[in-house]
């Protein structure tokens, strides 16, 4: 054969000037970042609309105050959609966070009606949450049943568990915890007064973890390696611990989901077997929003928080609009559908 | 089951049939209710009707049996539908916001016209959603899931936001009625069963469904038409939907969009994979969805006869779940059964399905 | 060659036995590594190359045996232990992750750290330095699935650099690499053997081989048959130690597939005829005429767009530019369906993922193609399908001879022989074979080939598609070159036409090529 004679450059070599690509403007409209950049596009969207719509002369509908009560109102959301981007990007899904808050507020509830003190009621409940998540770990790495139905049997038992706690709304009436809940920094003159509260700190610490645990560490790479397609097989041949990683993952989400029934406690002060019934969907549909893909290995941190802000953005405006209730999942319901359509054609040109 | 004796080798055989645990589950619910309550397996005719906790149970399982037909089928293909639940809503609403608004709500034709209107609403959401899987290419989970976020709030506005409350005889009896002795849901049940199954196993349609669950590409290169079939099932699982939400509100004759079939499309798949069939898609089985969907009502009403409150029937079927699973998982069987499982047949690289929610 | 054979070994493995159920997948195999040689792993499929890596790299435990790494023996849990002993390897298909950057798949495990955070710029500058050592020039925050498989496949072996690796395993490594990329491998790999590092080289490129180790090691049933130094083996007799036949048999076999005499009947009518046939970003516009009874091969390097230029024919893909008639019926918009109704068949390249139906029979995999033709509604009669797939089977003999075991279970050459039987059963007019007899033992590619020439026979048309120039050479009766996804030529084949014949053709268009852009 006559090998040499054909050899040739490497035609996948280019040559050895500075390249375009190494721009940071040009990292951007990598289409990792496109969806991401869509979500902004969208948020920016409804912020101008919003603000062209509803200012009035004395008063502008972008305001810290916009901002405050948006995560005043959505704080748990956050939390719930940030522990499930990590499933996501995994490659998998949980189904089983809306019922964990329910869980989460019953036995805060239940706990404190009994006279637990504070302190161990509020650790017990995070750690409720980070138990359901084990558990559905367990089933799905040793076990290997698929995500899907490992954590949709963790939502009929974490609602199984809830409604054998409580049938009727627990009111909490612990002062200690009241006062957590309605502790608030008070910022700006009236009528601009906006606040942060506990769970919007707690939602930010979260974010911020979840940011370092993703990005900045070997497990935060191994995630997506676990979501590139092959179930973890190339990350393990990496000398990475896909498997360990796999029951992290689901680990985190129900911590999240223990932290998110934590806040969604703080904010209705009550326990309820019935709340959070398709807390589950809206949390998938922001990290969608967020521009995570759900056949996992791409999303990040900082797009589910915007997926979450145009979420909580929807609702506002659909407030303002004074339009029936039902509007809200019909909007969002649509949002989600361009979301899906915008991903669909980036896939196609990559093609 | 670990025996490694010829003699054994049959019962291994038996065990490994992919009806085997679905079936000694539904058996042992039924004898452990039978033992608690001794008239459970009693089946008495009254007035020339079939009575007894088991019609109860079936009658009662043709919901999720509707649903999960439809679901099996779209499983097989590879994909996943989460509308269902949302699509009972709507065709329910539908119907009855028609019948509430005819002249006269008791006439037969009122009746029919209102269930042919149910049936092509949902019919046309199946549409959608094979549209949006088979035509763009949507991934099925994120495609469905779609009319899961938005489809009550459809069914809301066709009611104005209201719980529409309706009489009409013929349409109620769909739900409550009997033929011939036997609940009207059971006959509407076996005849869809029975359609169904001849549709997949008379014709070439089940195996070509398993190979675009199995394989899709291969599928589309050796002529299979793959869009047309996987659209066509998707319509045929709103369609199914739909007549699962028309027979299950006709009973009670109110759209209550916002909480008519509420989980249900978890309870379908559920019933789905209980019956066996493995949530990737390909080979299927239509019996042991029946199977699955049997289990699930039994369970829910294991409940009253052990005398639990009403409220724990979703830790038990919690339970069930993890169980039957676990009990299917290779890790179990390859404990019991072989020293070693070689997870990765073959090269590393070889193409394991990947764990993915719905692709 | 390299001189360094007698440096102490690196690593030593001694009676590996490894067990599957029912399997004795290796039985007391030996292996020796040495620093500074490129050692390769030579056997047929299932001869148990594939278990040994394995168990070296610790995905499998070995049952007997000793694994002896600088002198200390190992018993690798995992990758991870094996990559710290210095262990590596670049898989077949690449594997890493495609959806993380370049850099991430570097420096995955050996990134740089401030603290508990991954200094990023530092870990990209540090991939890029990596990277330069190979002569890959590429961004390393760009995303890794964005490169093509020759370059994914030197991140993985720069990966392997970036712990240090004693030893480097490349299974397969040139599977889906053209020519030139494979040249380019080889340097990479000369320059890191004399640098020291000990490479296992596991390939079924005869020609590569011998290009490229210096010492082999032969397997055959889980066995260890021999080790040589490569320069002292001669081919025939590598070939025969792998299958454990003796040389004149083989040569028999080969014998048996020799082509036909070819008809110069000039007053034919085409088949099927393609003017200008295109598409953008696959291949440029071809001329092209089939004839019945009439083998045509399509010779050309991998990403040539023999491929690409299949497809089209069989409406694969959909073509943008030109006309394609079949029996002198113009053809609107082709699609695999229609060309299936209208006789004509495509054995797809990639038999994993576009050809077999793994968990259905192999009874349903053979009918799959005449149902397609009938529709989802008429089903076959099982009497009828029966009989069809009796046939082909024996006809073929696809082994082992039960049609109802899953196609999963059967080895690579009676998964295509299955295939083969699917695209026959819809009595096709013209066939067209892509990578027919890739990675499939002799015996089952001699009979293949044999099969080729027996249709031809019997009156159909074959393009056939093989990266092994010698083997459609043998076949074809007539040849179409194609180079850069373009037609570049068309000669009838005779006993002057050579392998040579036709890289002369290919690299004359080179410099063409090269001359004109200059």
């Amino acid at each position: 054969m006559t090998a040499q004679t054909l050899s040739e450059k490497l035609p996948t070599t280019p040559p050895t000037a500075p390249r375009a690509s190494d721009r940071w403007w040009h990292r951007l409209l990598d289409r990792r970042f496109l969806p991401v950049a869509g979500t902004v596009a969208t948020l920016i969207l409804l912020l101008v609309g919003g603000q062209l719509r509803y200012s009035t002369d004395d008063r502008s509908f972008i305001s810290m105050r916009l901002f405050s009560n948006l995560f005043i109102d959505n704080s748990y959301l956050l939390v719930l959609a940030i522990g499930m981007t990590f499933v996501i990007i995994s490659g998998g899904i949980d189904l089983s966070v809306g019922g964990v808050v329910a869980l989460v507020g019953l036995v805060i509830a239940k706990l404190l009606e009994n006279g637990a003190p504070l302190p161990f009621v509020l650790v017990v409940g995070v750690l409720v949450g980070t138990t359901m998540g084990a558990l559905i770990g367990v089933m799905v790495q040793y076990f290997r049943i698929q995500p899907f139905i490992a954590s949709l049997a963790g939502l009929f038992l974490a609602r199984g568990l809830a409604n054998l706690l409580g049938k009727t709304a627990i009111a909490i009436k612990d002062e200690g915890f009241a006062s957590l809940a309605s502790w608030k920094l008070k910022f700006g003159e009236r009528p601009d007064i906006w606040y942060i509260n506990l769970s919007m700190i707690i939602a930010f610490v979260v974010l911020l973890i979840a940011v370092y645990l993703l990005h900045y560490t070997r497990f935060g790479r191994t995630v997506y390696g676990l979501g590139s397609g092959d179930g973890g097989q190339a990350a393990g041949l990496m000398g990475l611990k896909p498997g360990a990683t796999k029951m992290w993952v689901y680990v985190i989400s129900g911590t999240c989901a223990g932290i998110g029934g934590l806040l969604f406690a703080f904010y209705t002060k009550s326990g309820y077997n019935l709340s959070g019934v398709g807390m589950e969907l809206d949390a998938i549909a922001s990290v969608v929003i967020g521009g995570a893909v759900l056949t996992g290995g791409a999303g990040f941190v900082l797009g589910t928080f915007a997926g979450v802000s145009v979420y909580g953005l929807i609702l506002v405006i659909c407030n303002r609009e004074g339009l029936e209730i039902w509007w809200n999942r019909i909007l969002i319901g649509a949002i989600l559908l361009g979301f899906v359509l915008l991903q669909r054609v980036l896939v196609a040109r990559r093609r | 089951m670990s025996g490694d004796g010829t003699a054994t080798s049959w019962i291994r055989t038996v065990s490994r049939h992919h009806l085997f645990w679905p079936v000694v589950a539904l058996v042992a619910l039924w004898i452990a209710c039978g033992i608690v309550s001794p008239g459970f397996l009693d089946i008495k005719l009254v007035d020339g009707h079939l009575f007894g906790q088991l019609v109860d149970i079936a009658r009662n399982s043709v919901t999720y049996m509707l649903l999960a037909l439809g679901m099996c089928l779209v499983i097989a293909t590879g994909g996943i539908d989460l509308s269902v639940g949302a699509v009972m809503a709507i065709a329910l609403s539908v119907s009855l916001t028609y019948i509430d608004g005819a002249a006269n709500g008791e006439s037969v034709s009122t009746a029919l016209t209102a269930i042919a209107l149910g049936l092509a609403a949902a019919a046309v959401v199946g549409a959608f959603n094979g549209f949006l899987v088979a035509g763009l290419g949507i991934q099925p989970f994120i495609a469905t899931m779609i009319i899961l976020v938005a489809g009550r709030g459809i069914a809301l506005a066709f009611t104005g936001g209201q719980i529409t409350t309706t009489h009409s005889a013929p349409f109620k009896s769909i739900g409550s009625g009997f033929v011939l002795g036997i609940p009207t849901p059971l006959v509407i049940g076996g005849v869809v069963f029975t359609l169904v199954a001849l549709l997949v196993r008379r014709t070439a349609l089940g195996m070509l469904l398993e190979s675009i669950g199995i394989n899709r590409t291969a599928s589309q290169m050796a002529g299979v038409r793959s869009r047309n079939i996987t659209w066509l099932v998707y319509v045929l699982c709103g369609l199914l939907a739909g007549l699962a939400g028309l027979v299950y509100g006709a009973p009670t004759m109110a759209a209550d969009a916002n909480n008519i079939g509420q989980l249900m499309e978890l309870n379908a798949i559920m019933a789905v994979v209980i019956g066996g069939t493995k949530l990737d898609g390909g080979k299927f089985s239509l019996a042991g969805t029946i199977v699955g969907a049997l289990i699930l009502t039994t369970l829910d009403r294991a409940v009253i006869i052990f005398h639990l409150p009403s409220e724990s029937k979703d830790l038990f079927k919690a339970i069930v779940v993890i169980a039957i699973c676990i009990a299917g998982s290779e890790r179990l069987r390859g404990q019991l059964g072989l020293r070693r499982v070689p997870q990765v047949p073959g090269p590393p690289t070889s193409p394991n399905k990947p764990v993915e929610v719905a692709a | 060659m390299s001189q360094t054979s007698a440096s102490a070994p690196v690593v030593e493995m001694r009676g590996i036995t490894i067990e599957f159920p029912g399997v004795r997948a290796l039985d007391g195999v030996d292996l020796t590594l040495r620093p500074g040689e490129v050692h390769a792993l030579m056997g047929e499929n299932g001869a148990g190359k594939s278990t040994m890596i394995k168990a070296l790299t610790g995905v499998y435990q070995i049952d007997a045996g000793t694994i002896r790494v600088d002198g200390a023996e190992h018993r690798f849990h995992g990758t991870a232990q094996a990559q710290v002993a210095g262990i590596s390897t670049v898989y077949q298909e690449v594997n890493l992750c495609a959806n993380l950057s370049v850099a991430e798949n570097v420096m995955l495990g050996h990134e740089v750290r401030v603290g508990p955070f991954i200094n990023w710029p530092a870990t990209r500058r540090k991939a890029r330095e990596h990277l330069a050592l190979l002569n890959l020039d590429i961004d390393p925050s760009s995303q890794l699935g964005s490169h093509s498989i020759a370059v994914q496949q030197l991140c993985s072996i720069a990966r392997a650099m970036v712990v240090q690796a004693k030893v480097l395993i490349l299974d397969e490594p040139t599977s889906s690499l053209d020519k030139a990329e494979v040249a380019e491998l080889f340097t990479v790999i000369r320059s890191l053997r004399d640098q020291g590092v000990a490479i296992l080289f596991v390939s079924h490129f005869l020609e590569q081989v011998y290009e490229i180790s210096d010492r082999m090691t032969i397997l055959r049933n889980g066995k260890f048959v021999g080790e040589h130094l490569t320069r002292e083996l001669p081919r025939l007799e590598l070939i025969s130690q792998m299958l454990g036949r003796a040389g004149d048999e083989l040569a028999a076999i080969e014998a048996g597939a020799q082509r036909v005499a070819r008809e110069d009947d000039e007053s034919r009518t085409p088949l099927m005829t393609a003017l200008g046939l295109g598409r953008n970003g696959s291949i440029e516009p071809v001329d092209l005429e089939l004839f019945a009874g009439e083998i045509v091969g399509f010779a050309g390097l991998l990403g040539s767009g023999r491929t690409e230029l299949a497809r089209l024919l069989y409406g694969a893909d959909k073509s943008d530019s030109g006309t394609l008639s079949y029996a002198g019926e113009p053809i609107r918009s082709a699609a695999p369906l229609a060309s299936l109704k209208s006789g004509v068949a495509y054995s797809t390249e990639d038999r994993k993922k576009e050809g077999i139906i793994a968990d259905l029979t192999v009874r349903e995999n053979i009918a799959l193609a005449i149902q397609a033709n009938r529709g989802a509604w008429r089903r076959i009669p099982a009497k009828e399908l029966d009989e069809v797939v009796a046939r082909y089977m024996t006809a073929l003999n696809v082994q082992p001879p039960n049609p109802n075991m899953l196609i999963r279970n059967l080895s690579g050459g009676n998964q295509q022989k299955v295939l083969l039987a699917r695209w026959l059963a819809t009595s096709p007019k013209l066939m067209i074979l892509d990578e027919p007899t890739r990675g499939i033992d002799i015996g089952a590619k001699a009979e293949i080939q044999r099969l080729v020439v027996e249709l031809a026979a019997q009156g159909l048309s074959v393009v056939f598609i093989s990266s092994e120039l010698e083997e459609v050479l043998r076949l074809s009766h007539r040849l179409v070159v194609l180079r850069d996804r373009q037609k570049i030529d068309e000669l009838a084949n005779g006993p002057e036409v050579t392998s040579s014949t036709v890289l002369e053709i290919i690299a004359a268009s080179t410099t063409e090529h090269e001359e004109g852009a200059a």
